[in-house]
């Protein structure tokens, strides 16, 4: 311990104050190189956290599933009702469905065609949100150690979530899609059976998504359903993403502007998905081109 | 006992901030750590306060989506500012401190933002919105606290001596 006089102090202060901010500036500057958020000191501190946040959140979840369940009760009988009548009928359909899949299989082999969905998926508990309200992000409780990866696609129950951006050992961050930099290729209908291919991206506020660069000579009616095409090389084609909410019509020369209604209600989210996807490589003229990006800087 | 006092405080705010969004949304509006940033620099322990705002707001950035450092240097800037300030002008009335806290509201997260945006990590965020809702949310819990800590002072401190009481008794401050 060493005392030092207030004068001392404030004649110290200032130098303090600046090599201090030379320093963030210099860790700023270093971040701002690189798109990717993996680095050193936010793996660090994330596996710090996670041991925090991991005990509250279960615990807060905990408390809130316990008066929800209260809540609950009242309707849990007449949906047990309506939930009962449901298998049944869902019991046929997945009779019908495995059929329809062995078949499919047996006619795969016959072509020799290898499945594209075959990625695992890992489930994961959200233990954080952006401590500071001004970026998309959340942190949940899956890392490296579970063999999460960056760029993994996060999905839950409805549709798409996002992707990872950063991985610690003990958790990874994730970034929405409501994100406005982020954009993943979209198309209105199923693949193959429409040409109205986009990008969506966040337009700030979490309640609707932008979709974009859809020819304006295509006809959109509201309700239609959005899907990922696979084509932006992060997300596998056919996760849904949201539905038509409102169209700004375009015209031949000028793209539509689509308004999205997420699938996924992003503040209500407390569990979700990690995909093990790996994206198919791409073909050697792609990555050789002069402003094509190679490898992790990619995404 | 004062520097650990301010020291625990810091920690709390640091607990608080990462964790207090998961548990209800709107939450994560408050910045505890400014709080805290701002009461320390206010007890004139200019040093002291310099280091938390950087600790801190570091510590904030690697669990955010920001840019790692952005509100590392917001923070320590708002520290030193204060400091400044509080060695300049007399801020043993409440009310000034207080102002000092919207102050330090406002321009920190002008500050986080410009950085960000001229770095090229633009926030998802609309700017005036979430700049309202965080000065709102910070400044009100700021002024509660303050108060409560300003009540718990002149109830149980020592005689006349309020959260500030550190401009006027002591002449020299303790460091690591």
């Amino acid at each position: 311990m060493k005392e030092r006089s207030q004068k001392e102090v404030w004649r110290l202060t200032p130098w303090l104050t600046l090599a201090l901010l030379l320093g963030n500036f210099i860790l700023m500057a270093y971040d701002a190189r690189n798109e990717s958020n993996e680095r050193l000191l936010r793996v660090w501190v994330q596996t710090a956290a996670n041991f925090v946040q991991s005990p509250i959140s279960g615990a807060s979840s905990a408390t809130g599933d316990f008066f929800r369940s209260f809540y609950e009760l009242r309707a849990a009988q007449e949906e047990n009702v309506i939930l009962k009548q449901r298998v049944e009928q869902l019991e046929f359909e997945v009779m019908q469905r495995t059929q329809l899949t062995d078949e499919n299989d047996r006619l795969k082999g016959l072509l020799d065609l290898r499945s594209e969905f075959s990625y695992k998926i890992l489930p994961a508990r959200i233990i954080s949100r952006d401590p500071t309200t001004w970026f998309d992000t959340m942190i949940v409780n899956r890392g490296s150690l579970d063999g999460v990866k960056l760029n993994n696609p996060v999905v839950s129950g409805g549709g798409l979530v996002g992707r990872v951006t950063a991985v610690s050992p003990l958790s990874s961050q994730v970034s929405l899609i409501s994100k406005s930099r982020v954009g993943v290729g979209a198309i209105i209908g199923e693949l193959g059976s429409s040409n109205a291919i986009g990008v969506v991206s966040g337009d700030g506020r979490r309640e609707y998504l932008e979709m974009g660069y859809v020819p304006g000579t295509i006809e959109i009616t509201k309700g239609d359903t959005v899907y990922s095409t696979g084509q932006d090389g992060i997300y596998p084609a056919g996760l849904k993403i949201g539905q038509v909410f409102d169209v700004r019509n375009g015209s031949s020369t000028e793209p539509h502007v689509i308004l999205l209604k997420p699938t996924v209600r992003f503040d209500n989210l407390r569990e979700v998905a990690i995909l093990f996807y790996e994206p198919p490589s791409r073909p050697r003229f792609q990555t050789s081109v002069p402003n094509a990006l190679v490898g992790e800087k990619e995404r | 006992m004062e520097q650990i006092k301010i020291t625990i405080l810091l920690v709390t705010a640091i607990l608080l901030q990462w964790t207090a969004g998961n548990v209800w949304q709107p939450l994560s509006h408050i910045d505890f750590v400014l709080i805290a940033v701002v009461y320390s620099s206010l007890q004139r322990n200019a040093i002291k306060a310099i280091f938390f705002g950087a600790v801190g707001g570091v510590a904030i950035d690697a669990l955010s989506g920001g840019l790692i450092g952005s509100n590392g240097f917001t923070k320590t800037f708002i520290a030193y500012l204060v400091s400044e300030i509080s060695r300049r002008f007399n801020m043993d009335n409440l009310f000034l401190k207080l102002s000092v806290l919207a102050v330090a509201c406002l321009l920190d997260d002008l500050i986080f933002f410009g950085i960000n945006f001229l770095l090229g990590r633009i926030p998802t965020s609309p700017f005036a919105i979430t700049l309202a809702y965080n000065f709102i949310a910070t400044f009100a819990v700021g002024v509660s606290l303050f108060f409560l800590i300003e009540y718990l002072s002149a109830r149980f401190g020592p005689k006349g001596e309020s959260f500030s009481g550190a401009r006027r008794g002591k002449k020299s401050i303790e460091l690591r």
